[in-house]
């Protein structure tokens, strides 16, 4: 199993830790990656709420290098992944527009790769038994809220890769590495995203709401499959506490760290201390990791 | 409030407009209110996506297009995935918002437009989004000095932002492509 990989920006900034827990999972399953040549920014929610040739080029370039090395793109970020998703059908659906995008993008572009984020890839390509195999410490007693918010399950009908309001794909990888996944109604409601500067407020509210019905349906941490949502409701918790009116300290973790430590990877593939809530005090306390000084 | 609805405000340019750009028959929209229903930040909004829906169907481009509610939206998509009809909400969004843009420049929504507009300018430059180059620019040219400065140690300790910016190599396409665009939709 080979793809053309598309790491995105947050992966090479704040969510570092999704991009090498993801990579190294997908090694550890024999998926291999061969990186988008010169890839582009998929210019998120800023470019389709500002300008729709903006939205469809520059996902549309990054998807043309893809298509020449010949492989389907799989990608770790919600964001970037809902974007090349729906243009690269909106540009197959539709000869002319894809002759208007390439005359501008400068490319001969068929939208032929298919465009796959990192959970469908690992859920049903790999699937659970290769990685079950591939458990050395199951998470067992574990109890995980799993979070997909909004831009993973929420496509299109006929490009929907899950339910739209209550998916499934990340429970299942749960449930591979022996956690348990809680039954919450949050799964797939917004933590607020691209505002997270401009209407913070808002954004904290949401986060607030999250993280307060996760803690009544008892989750030990929240796994998350987004760098934004993973920002916001890790660096959001005071202001969350403060609206909450009660303390909440949830750890938020891309799911790939928690493969990786069920798969008993390296500790410098896991970057568990990259997260603003440190989840090490309870992982101690389960004994999934080996601290004394966290009991 | 109460309008006189004639036959030229209910086949306006305005909704014309809209239907065409967004692609959307907006008589599909029997006013259910699922999409509202849903709505994650109807707590912050005067108009809700089916009140505004009703207005461009009734031809109030003034009303719809000052509205600060547009700027309101995270673009979640509970309201797509919710709709009966299947009406693609986000793209009507998507629509108004590029038509406020034009009109109202950018009326009650200088944080998220400044956003969105330091988050486009960094990509034209580099091709790549930089984390610190965007909340700098946001700070700096929203004139909001401060947002998130009280979480600048926890960047810093956890190693969260990389400080030198990516810059792709076929930068100069990048522009071009930026350029042409601007062009296209200046001519519009």
């Amino acid at each position: 199993m080979k793809y053309a990989y598309y790491p995105g920006c947050s992966l090479l900034g704040s969510g570092a830790e999704y991009a090498v827990s993801g990579e190294a999972v997908l090694d550890a399953v024999g998926v291999e990656l061969e990186e988008i040549d010169d890839w582009v920014c998929c210019g998120a929610t800023a470019a389709h709420a500002t300008s729709h040739l903006l939205s469809l080029a520059l996902p549309a370039i990054t998807c043309a290098a893809a298509e020449k090395q010949g492989l389907d793109v799989l990608t770790c970020c919600a964001a970037c992944y809902s974007r090349l998703r729906q243009v690269s059908a909106d540009l197959q659906e539709d000869p002319d527009l894809r002759a208007r995008v390439n005359e501008i993008i400068e490319e001969d572009f068929q939208a032929t790769p298919r465009v796959l984020h990192i959970t469908e890839v690992l859920r049903r390509d790999v699937g659970v038994e290769a990685i079950r195999e591939r458990v050395t410490k199951p998470l067992t007693g574990l109890k995980v809220a799993c979070y997909y918010g909004c831009l993973i399950a929420r496509m299109p009908e006929e490009l929907r890769i899950d339910d739209a309001e209550y998916p499934m794909l990340m429970d299942d990888l749960m449930s591979a590495i022996g956690a348990e996944p809680v039954d919450w109604p949050y799964k797939t409601e917004c933590c607020g995203a691209a505002l997270t500067l401009a209407r913070q407020k808002t954004v904290h509210r949401l986060c607030s709401e999250i993280l307060k019905i996760a803690k009544q349906n008892e989750a030990d941490v929240l796994v998350v499959a987004c760098p934004l949502c993973q920002a916001n409701l890790d660096m959001y918790q005071t202001e969350a506490e403060k609206l909450a009116g009660e303390r909440l300290s949830i750890p938020v973790l891309y799911f790939t760290q928690l493969m990786a430590l069920a798969m008993g990877l390296d500790s410098d593939k896991l970057c568990l201390e990259k997260l603003i809530v440190d989840p090490m005090p309870l992982l101690a306390k389960k004994g999934f990791v080996v601290g004394e000084a966290y009991l | 409030m109460r309008r006189e609805l004639s036959d030229k405000a209910l086949h306006s340019e305005f909704r014309l407009t809209v239907e065409k750009m967004s692609g959307q028959n907006l008589s599909d929209c029997y006013q259910c209110g699922k999409c509202s229903g849903g709505c994650p930040v109807l707590p912050d909004v005067k108009h809700s996506p089916n009140q505004l829906i009703r207005m461009v169907q009734f031809g109030l481009a003034d009303d719809v297009l000052s509205s600060e509610s547009l700027w309101c939206c995270t673009a979640c998509g509970t309201c797509n995935g919710r709709c009966p009809m299947g009406v693609d909400i986000v793209r009507i969004m998507d629509t108004l918002r590029s038509l406020a843009e034009d009109v109202y420049k950018p009326h009650g929504a200088l944080e998220v437009w400044t956003f969105y507009q330091s988050f486009l300018d960094c990509v034209r430059q580099f091709g790549r989004l930089n984390e610190i180059g965007l909340m700098g620019g946001y700070n700096i040219n929203s004139g909001r000095l401060w947002t998130n400065m009280i979480k600048a140690p926890w960047f810093i300790l956890k190693n969260k932002l990389t400080v030198s910016p990516h810059t792709i190599k076929r930068i100069d396409r990048l522009r071009r492509v930026f350029e042409r665009i601007e062009q296209i939709e200046e001519s519009k």
